[in-house]
C-alpha cells in the first residue's frame, strides 16, 4: 500500500503548541485514497469488534455480519466454541450462508453442495473421488477462519492479521470499563433481539468524534435537554471529563446528562423505580465495595474502542458498531445490552428510555446524524480550495489543559485529539502529522477506578 | 381452500365501523402529517396511547418492552416527541422533511370490546438534502371508536426494509 501514488496533500493533522491549535485536514473525511488506506491498514491490522457472545447463546447458533467489507459467519459450534469464518465457500467464493441468523450444524453451499461443519471442517464434497489428491485436497478446503478471535467480558473481537498483540494489550485501559459493565448486575448482561440497523451519509470518523464530543450536547440536543429539565433532572456539563485511554480509545465520563436505570434514579423513571434503584445500588456496594461501586454505578461512560466500537453506558446500555462503507457512508448497528435478571417493569422502562435517546428514531440521535451528514456536505465548500489552509477542521478546544497537565473537560476536544493522533499512526502516513512547537510529554492521563 | 375474510366493517363498542370510515381517518392523518400539523395529529390519539416502530428484524409477537426498537413511545414520550418536532431546535427536522404518504390495503379485524385492529400498507416518500428516500411497510394499529370519531390507542409502523437505507432516519413521523 505504501507504494501507491500519493495524492492526498500533507499534512493530515497540524498540531501547534505555540498557538495551541489542532487542525484536521478535511480530506480525511472525503478522500477515497484515505478510505482505502483505512481498510488496508486499520481494518486489516487491528482488533475489530465483531459481536457479543450472547447474540449466539446456544450451540449451533449463528449470525452473519460484514466487517471491513468482508462477509463473515459469527457462530457457536456444536461443542459451544465461538468462531468467525469468512462467509464465502472455499470452492468458488459463493456466499455460503445466505440467512442473517439461525441455528445449524452444517453450512451447505447451494451452488455445488459443498458442506461444512459449524467448527469449520469440511463435511462433504459431492463426488470427491474426482479430485486426484483426494484427502489432501479435502483437508485444504475447510472454512477460512478469521485468523484471530478473543473475547473480553462477552465482547467478541477478531483480527484479520494473525500477528496482532493479545486483545487485552490492545484494549489497555479500555478493558476495565467493559468489565465495569459486566459488574453492574450480579447475573451479568445479555444482548436482546431488536437490532437497530441504519446507515448514515457521513464518514465513520464523524461518528467517533460526535461520541467523544461533550461540547455538542447542549446545542445539538437542545430539545432533549429541555425534555429532561421539564421532567425534573438538573442537566449540567460541570465537573465532567474526557480521557484518552491510549491506542486510540477514548472515554467521556458524564454525571449531568441523565440518570442510570437501576443505579442513578431521576424523576422520569417514576416512584416505583426509585425503591428498586436504592435496593440494587445497596447490593452493588455490598458486592463491589464502596469505591468500585461508585465508579460502576454513579457515572455514565461513553467508551470508544478503536476503531469500530462505541459503548453508550448511559441511561441504559447500547453497543454501537461502525462499519465504514465508503468515505461518505457508514453502516451503523446497535444492540441493547441489559441485565440478565431484571424486574419486568424495570426492563420495560429501560427499553423505552434507551430508545427515546439513541437510534434513528430517538429524540436525540437523529440530531447527531444530522450533524455528521451536514459536516459531510459542508466540507465540500473547501475541497481543492485555492487557499488550502481553509480545508481544515478545528479541534483545539482545551489544548491549554494538555500543556498544564490538567484533566480535559468533557466539553473540550481532547478525546478527539487522542483519537486522531492514534489514527494518523494507524494509517501509516509517515508525514501525515505536523507538530509545531514542543509537545508536552504528559497528555495521556488515565485514572484509578478500583 | 383459501378463505377470504370480509373486512368491510367491524362491530366495536356498540358501533359499526366501516372500512371507508377507517380509510377516511388514515387519509386525513396522512394529510395532517404531510402538512406538519402536529397538534392536530396528537388530537387523533386517545389519552394514554402509544406510538411504536419496531426494528427491521422484528418478528410478530415481540414485545418492545423486551426487545430493542426504533420507537417505543408511551403517552409522555409521544407528547415530548410532538413538542420536539414543533421546535425550531429539532435540528434533524429543521428544515422539515417533505413527505408524501400513500396508504392502501386497508383491512379491519376485531380485537377487544372497545377497540379494533387495522392493518394497512404505506409508502412514505421523504425529500430532504437533495435526496429522495422511500419508506415502505405496514401499519398495525389499534383504533377506538368515540363520540368524536376514531382515535389511536396504538399506532404502530412496521418497516418492510432489511435495514434503514443510507440517510434514512425516523426523525419525522412514519
Amino acid at each position: 500500500m505504501g507504494s501507491n501514488p500519493r495524492t492526498v496533500p500533507a499534512p493530515m493533522i497540524v498540531e501547534d503548541w505555540d498557538q495551541l491549535t489542532f487542525r484536521v485536514n478535511r480530506e480525511a473525511y472525503r478522500s477515497a485514497e484515505i478510505f482505502t488506506r483505512e481498510r488496508g491498514w486499520v481494518w486489516m491490522h487491528t482488533w475489530l469488534y465483531l459481536g457479543h457472545e450472547t447474540e449466539i447463546p446456544n450451540p449451533n447458533d449463528f449470525k452473519v455480519r460484514t466487517l471491513g467489507g468482508r462477509p463473515l459467519i459469527f457462530c457457536r459450534d456444536s461443542a459451544g466454541e465461538v468462531h468467525a469464518f469468512l462467509n464465502s465457500c472455499p470452492h468458488r467464493g459463493t456466499v455460503l450462508c445466505r440467512e442473517n441468523e439461525g441455528s445449524t450444524r452444517l453450512f451447505q453451499c447451494f451452488y455445488h453442495a459443498w458442506t461444512f461443519r459449524n467448527n469449520g471442517e469440511l463435511a462433504a464434497i459431492p463426488d470427491v473421488g474426482a479430485y486426484e489428491s483426494g484427502d489432501d485436497f479435502a483437508a485444504s478446503m475447510g472454512l477460512r477462519s478469521v485468523p484471530r478471535l478473543e473475547i473480553h467480558e462477552g465482547f467478541v473481537f477478531v483480527s484479520f492479521d494473525p500477528d496482532v498483540p493479545p486483545l487485552l494489550e490492545h484494549l489497555g485501559d479500555a478493558a476495565d470499563y467493559m468489565t465495569m459493565i459486566e459488574q453492574q448486575h450480579e447475573g451479568g448482561m445479555t444482548t436482546l433481539a431488536g437490532t437497530q440497523l441504519y446507515s448514515v451519509r457521513g464518514n465513520w470518523k464523524l461518528a467517533v468524534e460526535n461520541a467523544m464530543d461533550g461540547y455538542h450536547f447542549a446545542p445539538t440536543h437542545n430539545t432533549f435537554v429541555g425534555y429532561l429539565r421539564e421532567s425534573g433532572f438538573a442537566v449540567t456539563d460541570d465537573n465532567q471529563y474526557a480521557y484518552n485511554l491510549g491506542n486510540g480509545h477514548g472515554l467521556l465520563v458524564l454525571t449531568g446528562h441523565g440518570g442510570r436505570i437501576s443505579m442513578v434514579w431521576e424523576p422520569r423513571f417514576g416512584e416505583d423505580e426509585r425503591v428498586r434503584t436504592e435496593q440494587h445500588r445497596a447490593e452493588m456496594t455490598r458486592r463491589l465495595g464502596e469505591t468500585r461501586a461508585h465508579y460502576v454505578a454513579d457515572e455514565s461512560h461513553i467508551l470508544f474502542v478503536f476503531p469500530n466500537l462505541l459503548l453508550f453506558d448511559i441511561e441504559g446500555l447500547s453497543i454501537r458498531q461502525l462499519e465504514p462503507v465508503a468515505p461518505d457512508q457508514t453502516d451503523v448497528r446497535a444492540w441493547q445490552l441489559v441485565p440478565r435478571n431484571e424486574d419486568p417493569d424495570t426492563r420495560a422502562l429501560r427499553m423505552k428510555t434507551v430508545v427515546s435517546f439513541v437510534g434513528p428514531g430517538g429524540l436525540a440521535t437523529p440530531d447527531d446524524i444530522e450533524a455528521y451528514e451536514a459536516v459531510q456536505r459542508g466540507i465540500q465548500a473547501t475541497a481543492n480550495s485555492a487557499a488550502p489552509e481553509l480545508d481544515y477542521s478545528d479541534m483545539s478546544r482545551g489544548m491549554a489543559d494538555e500543556v498544564k497537565g490538567a484533566q480535559g473537560r468533557s466539553i473540550d476536544e481532547g478525546a478527539m485529539r487522542g483519537f486522531w493522533r492514534h489514527w494518523i499512526e494507524a494509517i501509516g502516513l509517515d508525514d501525515g502529522l505536523e507538530i509545531n512547537g514542543e509537545r508536552p510529554a504528559s497528555f495521556l492521563v488515565g485514572r484509578d477506578v478500583r | 381452500m383459501t378463505t377470504i375474510t370480509s373486512s368491510r366493517s367491524v362491530r366495536c363498542a356498540g358501533r359499526t365501523v366501516t372500512r371507508q370510515d377507517v380509510e377516511d381517518f388514515l387519509y386525513a392523518e396522512a394529510d395532517i402529517l404531510d402538512h406538519w400539523d402536529y397538534d392536530s395529529w396528537l388530537g387523533l390519539f386517545e389519552e394514554g396511547a402509544r406510538y411504536e416502530i419496531p426494528t427491521t428484524d422484528y418478528r410478530p409477537g415481540w414485545s418492545l418492552h423486551e426487545t430493542g426498537s426504533f420507537v417505543d413511545d408511551d403517552w409522555d414520550l409521544l407528547r415530548a416527541r410532538v413538542k420536539r418536532l414543533k421546535s425550531r431546535k429539532a435540528h434533524a427536522e429543521n428544515p422539515h422533511s417533505r413527505t408524501h404518504r400513500l396508504v392502501s390495503n386497508v383491512r379491519l379485524s376485531e380485537h377487544s370490546e372497545d377497540c379494533f385492529q387495522v392493518a394497512a400498507s404505506f409508502v412514505v416518500h421523504r425529500a430532504r438534502d437533495g435526496r429522495f428516500d422511500a419508506y415502505v411497510g405496514w401499519y398495525d394499529h389499534l383504533l377506538v371508536p368515540s363520540e368524536d370519531g376514531l382515535r389511536f390507542r396504538l399506532r404502530r409502523s412496521i418497516l418492510g426494509h432489511e435495514s434503514l437505507a443510507a440517510g434514512a432516519r425516523l426523525s419525522f413521523i412514519l
